[in-house]
């Protein structure tokens, strides 16, 4: 098979997920890349947002001190791990001094407690695993998704994947937040059948104090790639975040944006779920939002019904919120 | 020997506690017994590293006349961050992209180029790490330990503690009250997330029917039969106070390995991994499994109360604005004598300095033979074991 570039590009890769059925069409293989310029306050995939492979710590796999204790000895650094005198002898991790610890120490621990997330894999190395699932993406008319993080930051390593994927007879999907400069979107979304995109929060100020930055090149982005390639089928997102993003005026918003672009097929709400929490524990992290709850169905139900309407469909979700 | 020292600064960081106030009127008065002057860091080291915020300044000048009359006063008047980390900042950068990136360095060269000769840094278990790194780089630094969880190893009162336990004993015995008087079981949660010192001592000055804390993992049967011999004797109400990092006897912990569900995968790229024997998701877990547990097992209604923050906020008892007074002057005494890279620590009768490596990565548990424990268990109350 003709390999599309000599030198394979490498790319930090979170994880290949196999027979996944909510990233687009059919049966996929969603590839997950490390690396995110927004940080969402909701955000379930922590793990996802620092560009290269990093600690994580499962306390469950951790046999502790007195059968094994070997991370509180060099070479894990100075004060990284410790223990907590009376409850157990499980090893408690002190991020401000482990974060620096090195993927060969950390694989020291014999029991995987303590682990990185990420590892640099090359174009060929990810195909290859990809398409082992090829006779699923046949029969069900589904392919390869790249995810994140934000697959656009890194658009060579992307935009080889794609291609390698189309060469291989794959169909190819993004998801993206759309968050970076326009040359990204020009490598990559030539090689993409369908752009799954977030419109997360549609007032600039409201997506600053949410996300981290304002909308106002993401929505420039978006706007600009639906014109530019008009075979490539987009689809619209909202993680659905109460308190945040329910409201009409957003929906509204986010329709009034993408309705005049015939490539721009459907927009989805993505309820909001308290998925990445324990995540957050892994990675000692802080998770913003521990008191957003999910949207009731009959919320979900009536903004389903407002995009139902200006797709001109019927619409069975407003009569049976269930 | 008298230390060169002539301006100094101080900052908060990690989560409020009641009445910081009192250690700066501590540092400021007695820096100016020695001629020093005093300057406040605003919001941790935000003031420092983000100065535009501000626009009168990320720095306050503090004098004795202007804080004197704060001892008592509840707030801080620099505000503080629960997370203000020189090592991670996060910045957009000239693509407009958000990252995190290293600025101890540009931190350094402001607290020099401000003319601030030293830091007194108020600091919960948290940011001490932070504060070591720093020291470890220059900073001339003494550290103050602040936790409403007393879960500080190096001293043996945290400022902030005696504040806490001072409320959560006081709204603890108006739900007793409240218990009693619709014949339920009130589940109440305190911080406490490794230690159990505040509920151990909140519950027990209201003699609380059962205690949890992390220290001793409980069996909610056994606290249930407690509760049900009780009811039986006449005594239709009950309470059970709980530090949030409780959690049960291994049998009866939650199922540690996550099944992989589908959606949650393709959302998710590490949702199959395991979560460990015990995860605090949030404020109020506990609370909330306790009580559907014991109203199962006792068939008797329960009403779970999470304090959470308001125990951070309110005026400081008299214990801890001498306390803050003196932590705050004993720092000062410490910069005099040229130490740095230390923390005040109260070992009573005594203030000492315990070295920063010495403190960080150590957790001030309740001993199983604490006398807190030994006098809950003497009044009959349930620890849960």
């Amino acid at each position: 098979m003709t390999k599309i570039d000599p030198i394979a590009p490498t790319g930090t890769v979170l994880n290949i997920q196999h027979f996944c059925t909510h990233d687009g069409p059919g049966i996929r293989t969603t590839v997950f890349l490390k690396g995110c310029s927004l940080r969402c306050k909701w955000c379930s995939n922590p793990e996802s947002i620092h560009p290269k492979p990093e600690l994580a710590y499962n306390p469950g796999k951790c046999i502790g001190k007195a059968q094994c204790g070997l991370c509180l000895k060099p070479p894990f650094p100075e004060g990284a791990m410790f223990v907590v005198d009376g409850t157990d002898d499980k090893i408690h991790v002190n991020w401000d001094l482990a974060a620096e610890s090195d993927a060969e120490t950390i694989g020291l621990c014999p029991t995987g407690a303590l682990h990185m997330f990420g590892r640099m894999m090359t174009v060929d190395e990810v195909l290859d695993e990809v398409a082992q699932d090829g006779s699923f993406y046949r029969e069900s008319g589904g392919g390869m998704t790249l995810s994140g993080g934000e697959c656009l930051l890194i658009p060579d390593f992307s935009a080889a994947l794609l291609a390698g994927a189309h060469q291989r007879g794959i169909n190819t999907a993004i998801e993206t937040a759309g968050n970076v400069p326009w040359r990204f979107f020009e490598k990559v979304l030539p090689h993409a059948d369908v752009v799954l995109h977030d419109r997360k929060v549609s007032d600039p100020e409201r997506h600053k104090k949410w996300c981290g930055v304002d909308n106002v090149r993401i929505n420039a982005n978006f706007e600009k790639a639906y014109a530019t390639f008009p075979d490539t089928k987009f689809i619209a997102r909202t993680p659905l975040i109460p308190g945040v993003n329910d409201d009409e005026e957003h929906i509204r918003a986010v329709l009034a944006s993408i309705r005049p672009y015939p490539n721009v097929i459907d927009y989805e709400l993505l309820p909001y779920h308290r998925y990445g929490e324990s995540k957050y524990e892994f990675l000692g992290k802080v998770y913003e939002l521990h008191d957003f709850q999910s949207p009731s169905p009959e919320s979900l139900s009536r903004l389903r019904a407002i995009i139902d309407e200006a797709f001109g469909r019927g619409s069975p979700s407003a009569q049976n919120p269930a | 020997m008298s230390s060169p020292t002539k301006r100094i600064a101080i900052n908060f960081g990690g989560g409020y506690v009641p009445g910081l106030n009192a250690l700066i009127t501590g540092t400021v008065m007695a820096a100016s017994e020695i001629g020093w002057e005093v300057v406040g860091i605003r919001d941790g080291f935000d003031g420092l590293l983000f100065p535009d915020r501000y626009p009168d300044g990320g720095l306050l000048r503090l004098d004795r006349a202007m804080v004197e009359h704060l001892t008592g006063a509840s707030g801080s008047v620099l505000g503080t961050a629960a997370r203000s980390d020189p090592f991670h900042v996060r910045t957009v950068d000239q693509d407009g992209m958000l990252q995190e990136e290293d600025r101890s360095d540009a931190l350094l060269e402001s607290i020099r180029s401000h003319g601030i000769d030293a830091l007194i840094s108020v600091v919960g278990p948290a940011p001490l790490s932070i504060l070591w790194k720093l020291s470890r780089k220059g900073l001339k630094t003494v550290a103050v330990p602040k936790s409403v969880e007393n879960d500080m190893a190096a001293t043996a009162l945290s400022f902030g503690f005696d504040s806490a336990l001072a409320f959560a004993t006081e709204t603890i015995g108006r739900v007793s009250e409240a218990a009693q008087s619709v014949h339920a079981i009130g589940i109440i949660e305190v911080p406490g997330e490794r230690t159990g010192w505040l509920a151990l001592q909140s519950g027990t000055a209201v003699c609380a029917d059962a205690i949890l804390i992390p220290e001793i993992h409980y069996d909610l049967h056994k606290v249930a039969a407690k509760l049900r011999e009780k009811a039986k004797a006449g005594r239709a109400h009950a309470l059970v106070v709980v530090a949030e990092g409780a959690a049960p006897l291994a049998t009866q912990a939650a199922p540690t390995g996550l099944t992989v569900d589908p959606l949650r995968a393709s959302l998710s790229p590490g949702s199959s991994g395991d979560a460990g024997a015990h995860v605090i998701e949030r404020s109020g877990h506990v609370a909330e499994r306790v009580a559907l547990e014991l109203q199962r097992l006792t068939n008797h209604e329960t009403y779970p109360l999470v304090l959470g923050h308001l125990v951070r906020g309110g005026p400081p008892t008299a214990a801890d604005r001498q306390l803050g007074l003196a932590y705050g002057a004993a720092a000062v005494r410490a910069l005099h004598d040229s130490q740095s890279g230390v923390m005040v620590s109260f070992q009573p009768p005594d203030l000492k300095f315990i070295p920063l490596a010495e403190t960080i990565n150590k957790v001030r548990t309740v001993p199983a033979n604490s006398v807190f424990v030994q006098v809950a268990r003497a009044l009959g109350i349930s620890l849960g074991d």
